[in-house]
């Protein structure tokens, strides 16, 4: 149990200096602006409270804020991933419930079922977060555009993070 | 009040979803005020010490380039102050200003910096310590780069040209006529200027530069050279799309415009302003 927790925080904390150290500073296009800090909530074990993921996504996302300079955009973008996630848990769930050693890993749940857990909740957070951000800055399908393929890039990420971390066994 | 707890306890997710929310959104929409309380931004000494340690670090692999580019302010330097006349000689010319000099520039560097966001925001190693305040000028040796939106003891935030609320009054360096620099929020090497009336004569290649009309700027810091003019036919100004003359994407050294007349001016405009209301 504690181990787990463990894992958690230094999940938290590798995927925020991978955040604000590299992807921040990655220009390849305007299209491409992934946020792979999610993961961390993303893998908060199935059994979390929902009220803890939530508190816990605010905490996230107003640190990533701080080093953003974008004072609430990814908070507010987090706490509303978090109030999904029982949601988004409930329709992908397995016949009959999640076994109580589920993971939400590939190793764990398999690959169909984590890309469609991954890119649903990855899509909701990226919405709200770049349409939060532009108002009415950018048209509505240029943004949109920026959603999918930074959402994209988002969960292919997210993907190849597991992998890696599943091979080291973290 | 039983019925009251009663529905806390049914809903306390939705409560709790409610309220998170809420508290996001006004930090976002007094988005400036938190900039300004230079806490819960860059500026403060988590971030702030975090990104001064990593630049530490990552400094040196610029080092080459950043030599080249102060090396060529040097020249620019030294070639300018040869057709500077010699003060001692006009003594009538240092006398034009009382203080001897209307602008200081305080060196700072970038700690951290970002281009492909919609609103971008420079980190710099200097603070209130270095006498940096909010409203301060940010100039490369390039160019503009931004200005001062909040500071904390140690560092500073900059709200970087490359942001949807940033605006600086310009001028074409011939003609002189007046317009506004934005940014389209697309491209790190391109911004916009408008409100050049169709009567000017405009082409590409001209240089834009500041008009030196706030205090935030000198006067005639290059801001770029005018890349495509867009007449529109149902307006009286052009759409000039700019080549700004800062690459945002290698920022090493920068300094920041401190105007020592500011005071004087804002006060005076103060009082012409308040004389006017009287009337």
């Amino acid at each position: 149990m504690i181990n787990e927790w463990a894992k958690n925080i230094a999940r938290f904390f590798v995927f925020l200096f991978i955040q604000v150290l590299i992807l921040k500073h990655i220009d390849l296009s305007r299209f491409i602006n992934p946020f792979l800090y999610v993961i961390f909530i993303l893998m908060l074990p199935i059994r979390t409270s929902k009220a803890w993921v939530m508190i816990i996504a605010f905490a996230t996302g107003l640190t990533i804020d701080m080093f953003y300079n974008t004072m609430g955009y990814n908070a507010a973008a987090c706490v509303f991933m978090a109030y999904c996630r029982p949601a988004v848990l409930k329709f992908y769930a397995p016949k009959g419930e999640y076994d109580t050693s589920a993971k939400p890993t590939i190793q764990s749940m398999g690959l169909p079922w984590m890309l469609s857990y991954a890119g649903t909740m990855v899509f909701l957070h990226h919405l709200v977060l770049f349409y939060l951000e532009v108002f009415s800055f950018h048209s509505f399908f240029t943004t949109l555009g920026i959603v999918i393929v930074s959402g994209i890039t988002t969960v292919g990420l997210v993907l190849l993070s597991q992998l890696i971390m599943q091979r080291r066994r973290v | 009040m039983y019925g009251i707890i009663a529905f806390f306890r049914r809903h306390y997710f939705a409560v709790l979803f409610v309220v998170l929310e809420f508290l996001s959104l006004s930090f976002v929409f007094r988005d400036n005020y938190y900039h300004q309380a230079g806490f819960f931004n860059s500026a403060n000494s988590v971030a702030g010490s975090f990104y001064k340690t990593y630049n530490d670090i990552t400094s040196y692999f610029n080092l080459k380039s950043e030599n080249t580019q102060l090396h060529e302010e040097n020249m620019r330097l030294h070639n300018s102050i040869s057709t500077i006349p010699d003060t001692t000689k006009h003594p009538k010319i240092a006398h034009v200003n009382p203080y001897g000099q209307q602008f200081n520039f305080i060196s700072a560097e970038v700690i951290d910096n970002s281009t492909n966001q919609v609103n971008n925001y420079i980190t710099l190693n200097v603070g209130k310590t270095q006498g940096i305040t909010e409203g301060m000028g940010v100039i490369s040796p390039s160019g503009i780069v931004g200005v001062v939106i909040g500071v904390s003891d140690h560092y500073a935030v900059v709200m970087s040209m490359l942001h949807k609320n940033y605006q600086l009054s310009a001028m074409l360096k011939k003609g002189g006529a007046f317009g506004t620099i934005t940014w389209k929020g697309d491209d790190s090497r391109f911004a916009s200027l408008s409100q050049i009336p169709m009567s000017e004569q405009v082409i590409a290649g001209d240089t834009i530069i500041s008009s030196g009309y706030s205090t935030v700027y000198p006067k005639g810091v290059t801001v770029g050279v005018v890349e495509k003019v867009d007449p529109i036919p149902t307006q009286y100004f052009y759409t000039i799309k700019v080549r700004l003359s800062t690459n945002f994407k290698k920022l090493g050294f920068v300094y920041v415009v401190s105007d020592l007349m500011k005071k004087e001016k804002e006060e005076l405009e103060d009082n012409a302003q308040k004389a006017n209301n009287v009337k």
